[in-house]
C-alpha cells in the first residue's frame, strides 16, 4: 500500500489560493519529486504533509490512516527544512539527538542510533561541534540525519540544495543521491531545479500555480510532456517552442509559421483528431535539432548561426531559420562560427505539439 | 558634558574638603562599625533578592501569555506596559493608598475571604510593609522584564520551533529546550539591569513608609544615605558611605557579570 | 494551552495591572464619606478633590481633616514641566550631538561606554550628599538652573545610550557620499543624519521626558520652596496632609498623565529602544 496518499488538496491563505487541487501518491522506497517555479505551491504542500499547515480542505494519509486532524508531533514524518533550522546551541550529536530525547530513549542505546546515524551521513567527526559553528553543507547533513535517525515513515525535504554553492551543489546531489539509496524511504522532495529533479527522483510531479500539470517518471516527463508548461520548464537549455498553425495543402500537412514550414503529414491523423483549433504551438528539444555543413536530408533547412556557445564536447548553436530563432544542441564544430550557413533537421519522432495551451499530441 | 560629568563625579574629589581637613580615614571605619548600615544592606540585599526573580517570572510569564496573536493583542499590550510609565512616587502612592486599613485590599480581598480578622495592618508591621514595597515594584517592573523577554521569545526563529515540533516537541519541550536556551543572553542582561535599578530603590520607600514602621524597620540603602545626608546633616559621612557603596557595587557587579559572560559566550 | 485559559490568563493580568490606577480613579471622584468604603464607583462622585488641587479651599469635609492643602499645585506642574522639558531638550541635544561623536568618529573611545554604563550603576542616593555640598557652595540650590543642570546631567547617560542605536542604523555610506560630494558635516547632519533618525529621536526624547517627569530623588533634595517638582508635591502631601486620601488620588492622576500619554505614543519604540541598546 501506498506510504503516502494525497488527495483534493486545497489551501487558502486569505483569498491566495496557494495549493488548487493536488493529488499523488507516494510509494515506498520511492522518491517523489515536486517539482516547479516558485509560488507554485508546493512548499506548501509539503507543509501541509508534515502537519505544519491545516489544509482548507483534501486527505492526506500516512500509511493509510488519516493524519488530517494529527499534529505535527505525532505523525512520524520527517522534515529537512529549506534553511536546515539546526538548533545553534545545541551540539551536532544533541541536534540529531533532539527527537530520540523526545521519545525517552535510554541513553545507551541513543548513542549507539545517534553514532550509527552520525556514520552514515558523515559527521562523526564533527559530533562535539555547536550547531552555530557549521558549515552549510555540514548544516544540510545534521539536518537529514536528525529527522532519519527517528525512522520516520516519510521524509521530506524542501529544497535542501538550494542554499549551497554550485560547486558544492553537485557533490551534494550525489551523496544525497546515494543516501536515499541506502535508507530507502518514501521521500518527498521539493524543488525548482529540474536537474535536481531529474537525478534524484523517482517520479516528478511538476506544479504549476496550484495544481499539479503532470506526474511520471523522469523520462515519461523528459519524452511526454503533456502540457506546453512542463515541455518548457524541463530540459536544459529549454525546449523550442515556435508558434505555428496547422496548414493542410495538396494533401500534406505542414505546420507553418512565417516562413518556416515542416511537413509533418505522417502524423496528419493525429493531428486532425486532436487539435482543437489550428493554433499550435511547436516544441522541438534543442537536442532533437541537428546541424550539418551540407544539405544531407531532403527536408532541412537553410539557417543561419547567430552565436555558438560552446559547452565542452558540445556547443550550443542559437540559429535562424528564415526569421524564426531556434536552438540546436549538437557536436562542437570549430569551424562553426557567427554568420555560418548551416542546415538543420528536425528528428520528427520527438516533436511536440501543442495546443495553444495544453496538449501534446505526437512523441 | 566633561562639565557635567565631573558633576557627577563629585564624590571622587573627596569628601568635606572645605571644611575640617582630611579627617577622612575615621569616617571609613565608623561605616564598618554601623549597624545600622548593615541592616540597610542586609534589607537592600534582600529587597533585590526577593524583587528580581519574581519581575523576572512574571515578566517571562506575561511574555509567553503573550506569544502569537490573537485578538487585541495591542490593546492589552498597552494595559500590561503602562505600569512602566507612571512616575514611580504616584505608584507608591497608588499602593499606599490600596493597603490602607480601611482601604481595597482588605475590605475588597482579605474580609470576604478571611472574615474580620484577616484585615492586616500593612503599614505598622515592618516586614508587611517591606512586602507592600516589594509588591509595588513588581508591579511596576515586571513589564520591563516582560518587554525585554518578548522580544527575545520573539526573536527565535520560527523555524526552529516547527523544526522541533516535527521531531515531536511538546510546547513545554520546546520552550524549555529551544526558546529559553536562545533568550539566555538576554535575560541576563535584563536581570543586571533591573537588579542595579533595583539596588537604588529610594522613591517608593520614600513614599510609602519613609523608613518605615519606627525609625528604620525599612530603610534600604539609598534611603540612609540619604538620610545621613539631609536629614542628618552628617555630609563627611555621607560622602564616606557612598564611596564605600560605590565600590561594592562594582566589585559586585563585576563579579556578578565575570563568571554570567563566560557561560553567555 | 486553550484560548479560553490564555484570555482567562490575560484578563487577569490586565486587572492586577490596572488595579492601583483603577483605585486611585475611584478614590479621587470620592467624597470624604466614601474613603474608607471599598466601593469601587463612587455613589456620589464629586469633582472637589480636583478643584481643590489647583484651588486651595477649606478643608473639604469640614474639620475633621486637619491639615488643608494651602498651596495649589499649580506652581509644581509648572516647575515640573520646565524642568523636565528643559532637561529633556538639553540632554537630547548634547546627548545626540554626543552619540554621533561616538558612532562616527569614535569621540571618547570605549571609556565612554564604560562611563555610561558606571554612571548608570551607582545609586542616586550616593550623589546626593557631596552635590548637596558641592550646589551649595555655588548657589544652585533651590534655582531652576541647578535642577536643569541636574537633571540633564542624569539623563544624558541614557540619550547618549539610546540614540547611538538609533544611529548606528543608519549605514554610514550615504553620509559618505553626502560628504563626497562637498557638504559639511553640519549639512550632513541636517539633511541626512536626522530625518533619518527622526523616529529613534522623538521616541529617545519622550523616554527622556518621562524620566525626568518622574524624578524624585534629587528633585527632593534641591529644591526648598521655588522649585519644587511635581513628585516632590506629592511626597510632602503623604506626610502633611495625612489622611485626604481624596486629594491624594487625584493629585497621583493628575502627576501620571503626561507620563502615561507620551509613554503610549512611543510604546513600540520601547520594545526595539530597550532591546537595542541592551543586547550589545
Amino acid at each position: 500500500m501506498p506510504k503516502l496518499v494525497v488527495k483534493n488538496l486545497r489551501k487558502l491563505f486569505g483569498t491566495f489560493e496557494a495549493v488548487k487541487d493536488v493529488g499523488f501518491q507516494v510509494e515506498e522506497k520511492e522518491t517523489l519529486c515536486l517539482l516547479g517555479p516558485s509560488g507554485c505551491g508546493k512548499t506548501t504542500t509539503l507543509r501541509i504533509i508534515a502537519g505544519l499547515e491545516v489544509p482548507t480542505s483534501g486527505q492526506v494519509f500516512v500509511d493509510g490512516v488519516l493524519v488530517n486532524d494529527v499534529p505535527p508531533q505525532k505523525r512520524q514524518i520527517g522534515l529537512v527544512f529549506q534553511d536546515y533550522a539546526i538548533f545553534p546551541h545545541l551540539s551536532v550529536f544533541e541536534n540529531i539527538a533532539y527527537g530520540l530525547r523526545v521519545r525517552k530513549m535510554p541513553e545507551a542505546q541513543l548513542r549507539t542510533k545517534v553514532h550509527d546515524t552520525a556514520s552514515l551521513i558523515g559527521v562523526d567527526n564533527i559530533l562535539d561541534v555547536p550547531g552555530r559553528k557549521l558549515g552549510l553543507s555540514e548544516m544540510q547533513r545534521v539536518a537529514i540525519g536528525r529527522s532519519i535517525v527517528l525512522d520516520p515513515k516519510l521524509l521530506l525535504l524542501d529544497e535542501p540544495l538550494s542554499n549551497i554553492d554550485a560547486k558544492a551543489r553537485e557533490r551534494m546531489r550525489a551523496e544525497l543521491g546515494k543516501l536515499q539509496k541506502e535508507i530507502g524511504i518514501a521521500t518527498v522532495y521539493v524543488t525548482h531545479d529540474q536537474l535536481e529533479a531529474m537525478t534524484l527522483a523517482d517520479r516528478i510531479a511538476v506544479m504549476r500555480n496550484g495544481l499539479i500539470e503532470q506526474i511520471g517518471t523522469t523520462s515519461e516527463i523528459y519524452d511526454n510532456p503533456r502540457t506546453l508548461f512542463v515541455g518548457n520548464f524541463i530540459g536544459s537549455p529549454s525546449m523550442n517552442l515556435i508558434d505555428c498553425e496547422l496548414v493542410y495543402s495538396e494533401e500534406r500537412a505542414i505546420l507553418k509559421s512565417g516562413d518556416f514550414a515542416l511537413d509533418v503529414t505522417e502524423f496528419a491523423e493525429t493531428l486532425r483528431a486532436k487539435s482543437k483549433g489550428r493554433e499550435l504551438v511547436l516544441g522541438v528539444r534543442p537536442e532533437d535539432v541537428s546541424v550539418h555543413v551540407r544539405k544531407t536530408d531532403e527536408e532541412a533547412m537553410e539557417c543561419e548561426v547567430q552565436l555558438v556557445e560552446p559547452i565542452g564536447a558540445r556547443s550550443i548553436y542559437h540559429l535562424k531559420i528564415g526569421r524564426l530563432a531556434v536552438l540546436a544542441k549538437g557536436y562542437a564544430m570549430p569551424e562553426v562560427d557567427v554568420g555560418s550557413k548551416l542546415w538543420t533537421t528536425f528528428n520528427k519522432h520527438k516533436l511536440h505539439v501543442f495546443d495553444k495551451k495544453t496538449e501534446e499530441a505526437i512523441v | 558634558m566633561i562639565f557635567l560629568s565631573f558633576t557627577k563625579w563629585e564624590p571622587l574629589s573627596g569628601y568635606d574638603w572645605w571644611h575640617a581637613p582630611i579627617g577622612g580615614v575615621p569616617r571609613f571605619v565608623e561605616a564598618f562599625g554601623d549597624a545600622r548600615l548593615f541592616w540597610a544592606l542586609v534589607r537592600t540585599t534582600i529587597f533585590v533578592a526577593v524583587v528580581l526573580p519574581l519581575e523576572f517570572l512574571l515578566g517571562l510569564g506575561m511574555a509567553l501569555l503573550f506569544l502569537g496573536d490573537f485578538r487585541g493583542k495591542k490593546a492589552f499590550t498597552s494595559v500590561i506596559l503602562y505600569p512602566m510609565m507612571m512616575p514611580w512616587v504616584v505608584v507608591g502612592l497608588g499602593f499606599y493608598l490600596m493597603f490602607q486599613y480601611f482601604g481595597p485590599v482588605n475590605l475588597l480581598l482579605l474580609k470576604p475571604v478571611l472574615g474580620e480578622g484577616g484585615m492586616m495592618d500593612w503599614f505598622t508591621n515592618p516586614v508587611l510593609a517591606f512586602s507592600v514595597v516589594m509588591m509595588a515594584d513588581i508591579w511596576q517592573w515586571s513589564p520591563l522584564m516582560f518587554l525585554i523577554i518578548y522580544a527575545g521569545l520573539a526573536a527565535v526563529p520560527s523555524r526552529l520551533v516547527e523544526a522541533a515540533e516535527v521531531l515531536g516537541a511538546s510546547s513545554i519541550r520546546i520552550l524549555r529546550t529551544v526558546r529559553l536556551p536562545l533568550i539566555r543572553s538576554l535575560a541576563v542582561v535584563a536581570l543586571i539591569i533591573r537588579g542595579l535599578e533595583a539596588f537604588k530603590v529610594f522613591d517608593i520607600v520614600y513614599i510609602m513608609t519613609g523608613g518605615g514602621p519606627g525609625v528604620f524597620s525599612t530603610e534600604v540603602i539609598s534611603l540612609y544615605v540619604y538620610k545621613l545626608s539631609i536629614v542628618y546633616n552628617n555630609t563627611s559621612y555621607a560622602c564616606a558611605v557612598s564611596l564605600l557603596i560605590m565600590v561594592a557595587i562594582a566589585l559586585v557587579t563585576r563579579l556578578a557579570i565575570r563568571p554570567l559572560e563566560v557561560k553567555v559566550e | 494551552m486553550t484560548k479560553t485559559v490564555r484570555y482567562l490568563l490575560i484578563v487577569v493580568v490586565s486587572i492586577w495591572t490596572l488595579a492601583p490606577v483603577a483605585w486611585m480613579v475611584s478614590l479621587s471622584f470620592k467624597g470624604p464619606t466614601e474613603w474608607y468604603a471599598p466601593n469601587l464607583i463612587p455613589i456620589q462622585p464629586i469633582f472637589d478633590n480636583y478643584i481643590s488641587l489647583f484651588i486651595p479651599t477649606n478643608p473639604i469635609g469640614g474639620s475633621y481633616f486637619f491639615t488643608s492643602i494651602t498651596e495649589p499645585i499649580t506652581k509644581p506642574v509648572i516647575n515640573s514641566l520646565i524642568a523636565a522639558g528643559l532637561g529633556t531638550i538639553f540632554a537630547v541635544l548634547i546627548g545626540f550631538l554626543a552619540a554621533y561623536g561616538v558612532s562616527r568618529y569614535r569621540a571618547g573611545g570605549t571609556f565612554i561606554i564604560f562611563f555610561t554604563l558606571l554612571t548608570r550603576m551607582l545609586p542616586g542616593a550616593t550623589f546626593v550628599a557631596p552635590l548637596m555640598v558641592f550646589y551649595a557652595s555655588i548657589h544652585f540650590i533651590d534655582t531652576y538652573a541647578g535642577l536643569i543642570l541636574l537633571y540633564t546631567a542624569v539623563t544624558l547617560t541614557y540619550a547618549i545610550w539610546l540614540m547611538k542605536g538609533f544611529i548606528d542604523e543608519i549605514p554610514p555610506e550615504w553620509e559618505e557620499a553626502a560628504l563626497l560630494e562637498g557638504a559639511s558635516p553640519w549639512t550632513v547632519l541636517r539633511k541626512i543624519t536626522i530625518p533619518l533618525t527622526k523616529g529613534g529621536l522623538a521616541a529617545s526624547a519622550l523616554f527622556i521626558f518621562i524620566l525626568n517627569w518622574s524624578e524624585f530623588l534629587f528633585a527632593l533634595v534641591i529644591s526648598v520652596t521655588e522649585v519644587t517638582t511635581l513628585p516632590v508635591q506629592i511626597s510632602k502631601y503623604v506626610s502633611a496632609v495625612g489622611r485626604m486620601y481624596g486629594t491624594m488620588a487625584s493629585l497621583g492622576l493628575v502627576a501620571t498623565i503626561p507620563s502615561l500619554a507620551l509613554g503610549y505614543l512611543i510604546q513600540k519604540h520601547l520594545v526595539t529602544g530597550f532591546t537595542f541598546g541592551r543586547v550589545r
